[in-house]
Order: C-alpha cells, then structure tokens, then sequence
C-alpha cells in the first residue's frame, strides 16, 4: 500500500506544474535551424551535375537540363527538377552533395495532401517554397562559380 | 465431468502490445497458454537486399529505419563495420559526438520501453512521464541532426554535423536533470505493489537458456551473466569512461526492469563524463575520399545496442556497393525465447512477459 501512495504523491506534485504539450496544430510548431524539411530549389544555381539524383537513395529525384541558351555561357542550365515525396525519405544527402547549394532544407513539414499525385512537386512548386530555408547547408561546399545574371538576392 | 477444449487466439498483428505489427497465434486451454506461435514479417522491408544495390553512404538513413527507437546505434553499426574494413581513423571530438548521442539514444529508448511496458500492464501515467523526458532528448537531436528519430547522423569516417553552440551545455543540463528524474521514477513505479505482483517471479529463465537462445543485452544479463559488448568488446572510446554493467540474479521481470533502470544511470554517467571530456575543438570528419570503395574483404562488428548485440556483417568485393552485408538485429533473436516462456503461463501474463522482451518491429523483421 505504501508503493502506491509514494506513487500518487509523484501524481500530484505534477499536477500543479504548467503543462508540457504544444497547442500545435493551432499554433504553428517551431523547428531548429537544422531541421530537415522540405527542399527548396533555386534552378539559377543549378549546374546540373547530377549529383543529388545518384545520391539519393530512393531515386526520388529526376531531373533534365538543357544547353544554356546563352551563347557566351557554358555549361547546362536546369529544364525541369521533379522531387517525388511520395518516396522522399528526406535524409539530407541531396543537400550534402549539392555543390551549390542549388537544393536545401528547409523547416517546413506539413506535407499531407488528399491525393498522391499531389506529392509529385516540380521546380516552380520548390522555388516557391522559400521560407524558413535553412542556413548552414552543404558538408564540403566547392566553390563553384556561378551562373551570372538571373540569381535572386 | 468437466471437460475443457483447446482454442485458438489471434492476437495482433494490430494490437498496441505488440509494439509494432506482430501476430500471435495462441493456443489456450482455458487461460492456460499451450502453445504460441510468433508469425513476423508484416514489416519486412528487405534492409538487406535493398543494401546491396547502395552506396556505403546510401545505406545509413535506410539503417534508421531498423530499429527506429534507437537509430544512432543503428547508423554506428554499419559505419564502424565500413570504418573498419577501410581501416579510416576518426577524429576525437566525431568519437565524443557518437558516445554522447549513443547514450542518449540508448537513454531515450529505454524510456519507451518503461512507459509502454507499464501501460501493457495497466499503468498509464508513468507513460506520459517516460515521453515528457525523452522528449527532451529527441528535441537535442533535432538540433544536432535535424530529425527526432531518422537521424542519418554518422557518417563513414565522422559525424555529419558538428554539436551547435550551447548543445553541449544543454545535454549536461539535461543529463542532471535527468538524473533527478530518476529519483521520481522509482518512486511512482519501482515501489508499487501491483507493479510487483505483475512482474516479480514472471518469466523467468536461467543462464543456460538464456545463452542457448543467443539473448543478449538486458534479458540476458537479468540471469547474472555480466556480457555488455562496450566492456568485452570495446569499440569507439568505450575504454576511457567508467561504468558499470548492471546484471540482475533471478532473471524475472522485475529484475529485466530495474537492469534497464540502472542502464539508464549508466548512460547518464557515460554521457556526464563525455560532457566533461569533450575537445573544445578539432574535426568532426576524417580524411574520407568522397567516393568510398571499400578494399575486398569481410567484417563483422557487434556492438552494444539498447536492446543487445547489434552485429553488422559486410563483404565487400572492392565495389562502393557491399557484396552482400548482413544484420544481426537483436529483437529477431531475443524474440525467439517467446514461445518457450510462455507455455503453460497464464494468458494475462502474456503482454506483461512479450512486453519485457522489448522488442522493435521494425528490427525484428529487417
């Protein structure tokens, strides 16, 4: 019998302390810098090199590019970038190896939609999704130089 | 004449005691249990396999999602084995970085198991106190890592991220705090009468049966076998701090959960004196070429986890893909003494015995 009033009394001691849930989804829920949540992508930075489409590890995303339509300027730009979060485990490494930090994380995670097809998203939609982008980004950045013209400030 | 019939019960695979997607086929005499049948696979993902056609870096966030309660374990797992086929070195302060978030992992699913193996036998609140404080350290790995329970945080030669300014100061704050909590949790649960009934003298078992069914971590240890992997097999920097190795005598319930209190001290004294210890500066990544061919060979590495020996075996044919690489996930094997103890036992003992096994589903099936 004293085992449980020991234990009734840890009860009510806590009874009296303020409360440790968030109102969320009333109020929107804060995340760390580092979180990892939706990408955002810049298609100006974009060299199309590839490299976030072999990394990731659920083939989620694809991607073409096309000859820059600049004659003076070499290289691809991006044509389309489609990230599937239907697969999308958001682990980070596309971001890990982006050289320009084209695709990073950001702090949003509210992705639940009523259709599947709706988790298909393109550049536009990515592009689009620019709050709360994440600061520190890529583990080994390479200075890579720019495209120029065209980057948003 | 009274006479009695055998009947068949489905428990799972969608019930709450079974944490996960486990399906029990138990035959009962009244409520006598005469026979059980452990049916698994309802989240079989081929971890294996999959790893097969991945890259050594690929390979981690998929190791995540094993055993989901403590993923840094997992991660370490398929690292170290990586790390010791290339023979790499890793820098202090990474090695400091991965003891700290292992500990807390092990900290944080060791609360899980508290709370909702006390909720499987009819205590609820200890519950919502067991989440209140792991909470807490999920809340520090999202601000290391970015995530509450995927965390693809180490890296094959380090760690991704380096600790964030204050985060150090926070795990030791909450280090205290969690040991003050501590006191709290013995006195709500370890004193209660009901909790007593329910688990002292309950699924007990030997040594001997216990080393036959290859048990490790606490369920072996209750039966007074003192095996802890990061003592006889050291690994990272294991072999700097001290600690003790809780093991109980009778090998019941109730010695299962107050082995895994103590193991909860431990970390708590691991994690203080890694705190204490931690370099003020230096690398978090060793010298990793960026596309990692691992030389021909094969290894294997057992360590410590949460829940047992989590061995992690890789033939490499000298590709950036292992050959084949191979898990040994602790909840498969610890799950396997089930049947055994359960035969003969009374049906209300069931989830009170399947709860102390702690089992991980999504371990048990890979």
């Amino acid at each position: 019998m004293l085992g449980l009033i020991k234990g009734l009394n840890v009860t009510l001691k806590n009874m009296v302390k303020p409360k440790v849930t968030y109102n969320y989804p009333q109020e929107p829920l804060e995340m760390p810098d580092r979180f990892r949540g939706i990408q955002y992508f810049d298609p100006d930075k974009c060299i199309v090199c590839n490299q976030c489409v072999r990394v990731c590890p659920t083939d989620c995303i694809s991607l073409t590019g096309k000859k820059n339509p600049d004659p003076n300027q070499k290289g691809k730009v991006i044509e389309t970038y489609n990230i599937n979060f239907e697969i999308c485990i958001l682990c980070d490494l596309c971001t890990e190896v982006c050289p320009t930090e084209a695709v990073v994380m950001t702090n949003n995670f509210e992705l639940s939609t009523y259709s599947r097809d709706e988790l298909f998203k393109n550049s536009e939609w990515l592009f689009a999704n620019d709050e709360n982008i994440r600061s520190e980004n890529t583990l080994n950045p390479i200075p890579v130089k720019k495209p120029t013209g065209g980057t948003p400030s | 004449m009274i006479r009695t019939e055998e009947m068949l019960l489905n428990v799972g695979p969608q019930h709450p005691s079974t944490h996960g997607v486990l399906r029990l086929l138990v035959k009962v005499d009244g409520e006598r249990i005469v026979e059980t049948e452990p049916v698994i696979g309802y989240l079989h993902r081929g971890t294996e396999k999959l790893a097969e056609d991945l890259t050594y870096t690929q390979i981690i966030p998929y190791t995540d999602r094993m055993d989901y309660l403590s993923a840094m374990t997992n991660n370490y797992a398929v690292v170290h084995a990586t790390e010791k086929l290339m023979g790499l070195e890793i820098p202090e302060r990474a090695e400091f970085l991965r003891v700290i978030v292992m500990e807390l992992n092990r900290v944080a699913s060791h609360l899980v198991w508290m709370g909702t193996y006390l909720l499987d036998i009819g205590a609820m609140s200890p519950f919502l106190y067991a989440f209140r404080d792991r909470e807490q350290i999920l809340d520090l790995f999202n601000e290391l890592c970015g995530a509450r329970l995927t965390y693809n945080y180490m890296r094959v030669g380090g760690v991704k991220w380096d600790a964030p300014k204050d985060w150090i100061g926070k795990v030791d704050h909450f280090v205290s705090y969690m040991q003050k909590q501590m006191k709290e949790y013995h006195q709500l649960v370890t004193g209660n009468e009901i909790f007593i009934q329910r688990t002292k003298g309950i699924g007990v078992y030997d040594q001997e049966t216990a080393i036959n069914f290859a048990l490790s971590g606490a369920n072996l240890r209750v039966t007074g076998l003192n095996w802890d992997l990061r003592k006889d097999a050291p690994y990272s920097i294991y072999e700097q701090f001290t600690f003790d190795v809780p093991v109980g005598e009778v090998g019941d319930l109730y010695q299962k959960y107050l082995c895994r209190m103590k193991e909860i001290d431990e970390s708590l004294k691991i994690v203080a004196q890694a705190v204490a210890n931690f370099p003020s500066e230096g690398k978090i990544m060793g010298k990793v070429p960026r596309v990692l061919r691992v030389p021909e060979g094969e290894v294997y590495v057992g360590i410590e986890s949460p829940r047992g020996e989590l061995g992690c075996h890789i033939v490499s044919k000298g590709k950036d893909k292992p050959w084949r690489i191979k898990f040994r996930r602790p909840s498969f094997y610890n799950l396997q003494i089930l049947p055994t103890l359960l035969k003969d036992e009374n049906l209300s003992n069931l989830v009170a015995i399947l709860g102390g096994i702690d089992i991980v589903l999504g371990e048990v099936d890979g």
